[in-house]
């Protein structure tokens, strides 16, 4: 399109008087127009040559239709001032149930003609194409123009139900065309085919807001109602952004994991090889000789291997700060059996254990251990105690890269519910 | 941004999601006689396992 600011003369418009009700009937696109609809009685004029015809009688039968945007009202697309001279509405039916838009026929004396089409608050600025589209071998139907792919999305009949304004044709209502449109988001090709003759239109997806604007009209522009044939998702920028992001916070939570790898202290701070078993009666529980952690809060790794073999222990532990006398208390069970079972051999636990005790400070400390196990028959092991100081745990980086992951994930599936919904409205709507 | 600082925050201060209950101004004579402490935890689970 050209970016040439150009504003159309002021002209008075040519006029003439209808010869069906009399009354005046201002033409504004000189001498482009061949039909025009006579505003107070809405009959279709040919205005081809000086002898004024009527092609169609008033359509007063019809329900009187309100363009959203007035006939004579100017606005600037692409830097070119345009005038609506036209406007009619079209009419499709799917399945038993009829569809219609509406469409205006812009005009600029030295630019020629544009038109808007309007569905349910999504609008087109098309123009006609001056060449024929290539076919692209596929499956579905394909167009090439200008090396963009089009894809085919729906074949229908198109029939004009109401016009108003004037037309370089001869517009009325009854007109029908075969339509085929092809998308590549946010444009859009359409052949119409009307009396043996194909002409092809490029067509560009405009929200309500951008037309309001560029035509400066009241109010607010109507909502879009559901996904157009060619509206841009508007979640392919979003979610492309959100991977990239995301990628990005990856790289800084790796950089995170290595530097509390590499700075993490895991420090033994006591290790004990203990015995333990049932039926010997006497106190099972014990405290260990006192031990300091150092350094900032931090956690604490307390393991434990046992050399249990087809039986379980627990294990009722406490870190007590000897100086302040607070304590972490906590329980863990250790058990592990193994054996076969119709041929086939299985395990189940595990032999060691270990947990985190969360942010401990620095201080002296003891551990009192209380071992239980099986008392209805004797049994017996030994196992080690270890604590280490300041040992990473990677639990909380699974958290944050699931965290993560989300925002993209959600937009990737945003993509899909779109484009399910645009192709929904198509020939080839995902069954 | 938000995610990241709670996982450096987290791994700095070595919280846990282990369940362990802290338990203040346990006595001194523990150490002396530790089987008069009783836990949160004491008698609270036993496993009965295997196959």
């Amino acid at each position: 399109m050209s970016s040439a600011a150009v504003t159309p003369p002021v002209v008075q418009a040519k006029s003439l008087h209808c010869p069906g009700c009399g009354g005046p009937v201002a033409l504004r696109g000189f001498g482009h127009t061949l039909s025009v609809v006579c505003p107070q009685c809405h009959a279709v004029l040919d205005v081809s040559n000086p002898l004024v015809k009527i092609l169609q009688r008033a359509q007063q039968a019809q329900e009187q239709v309100q363009p959203k945007i007035p006939l004579g009202t100017r606005g600037k697309i692409d830097n070119v001032v345009w005038e609506v001279i036209g406007f009619q509405v079209r009419q499709i039916e799917v399945d038993g149930v009829p569809y219609s838009w509406d469409e205006y026929l812009l005009f600029n004396p030295y630019h020629g003609f544009r038109y808007l089409s309007e569905y349910q608050g999504h609008w087109n600025v098309i123009r006609t194409l001056p060449l024929v589209p290539e076919q692209v071998p596929s499956v579905r139907p394909r167009l090439r123009v200008k090396g963009e792919i089009f894809r085919h999305f729906q074949h229908c009949e198109a029939t004009t139900i109401f016009v108003l304004g004037e037309f370089p044709w001869r517009a009325h209502k009854g007109e029908t065309a075969t339509v085929d449109d092809f998308i590549a988001p946010p444009r859009m090709i359409s052949g119409e085919r009307m009396d043996g003759e194909v002409v092809w239109s490029l067509g560009e997806y405009w929200t309500g807001d951008q037309i309001w604007k560029a035509f400066q009209l009241q109010g607010r522009a109507p909502a879009a109602v559901g996904v157009y044939e060619n509206q841009p998702s508007p979640h392919h920028l979003r979610a492309g952004t959100m991977w990239r992001t995301f990628v990005w916070m990856l790289v800084a939570l790796a950089a995170l994991m290595f530097y509390f790898t590499a700075s993490a202290r895991r420090e033994e701070v006591y290790s004990q090889h203990c015995t333990f078993s049932t039926g010997t009666g006497g106190e099972p529980s014990f405290v260990t000789p006192v031990f300091e952690l150092k350094g900032r809060p931090s956690n604490v790794e307390l393991a434990i291997h046992t050399d249990l073999d087809n039986n379980w222990a627990y294990f009722d532990l406490a870190l007590i700060n000897q100086d302040t006398g607070r304590a972490w208390d906590f329980g863990r069970e250790v058990s592990y059996y193994h054996g076969v079972e119709d041929g086939e051999s299985w395990t189940e636990g595990s032999a060691s254990d270990s947990v985190s005790i969360p942010a401990v400070p620095s201080g002296h400390y003891y551990l009192r251990i209380e071992p239980e196990m099986d008392t209805k028959q004797p049994s017996s092991m030994s196992y080690d105690v270890t604590l280490h100081r300041d040992v990473p745990t990677y639990l909380f980086f699974l958290f944050a890269f699931v965290l993560l992951l989300i925002p993209p994930i959600v937009s990737t599936m945003r993509i899909g519910a779109f484009e399910t919904a645009r192709w929904r409205e198509s020939d080839y709507a995902p069954s | 941004m938000v995610v990241l600082g709670l996982t450096g925050a987290a791994e700095y201060n070595g919280w846990s999601l282990s369940r362990i209950n802290q338990v203040e101004n346990v006595p001194k004579t523990v150490r002396d006689n530790p089987g008069a402490y009783r836990s949160t935890y004491g008698y609270y689970h036993r496993y009965i396992g295997g196959k």
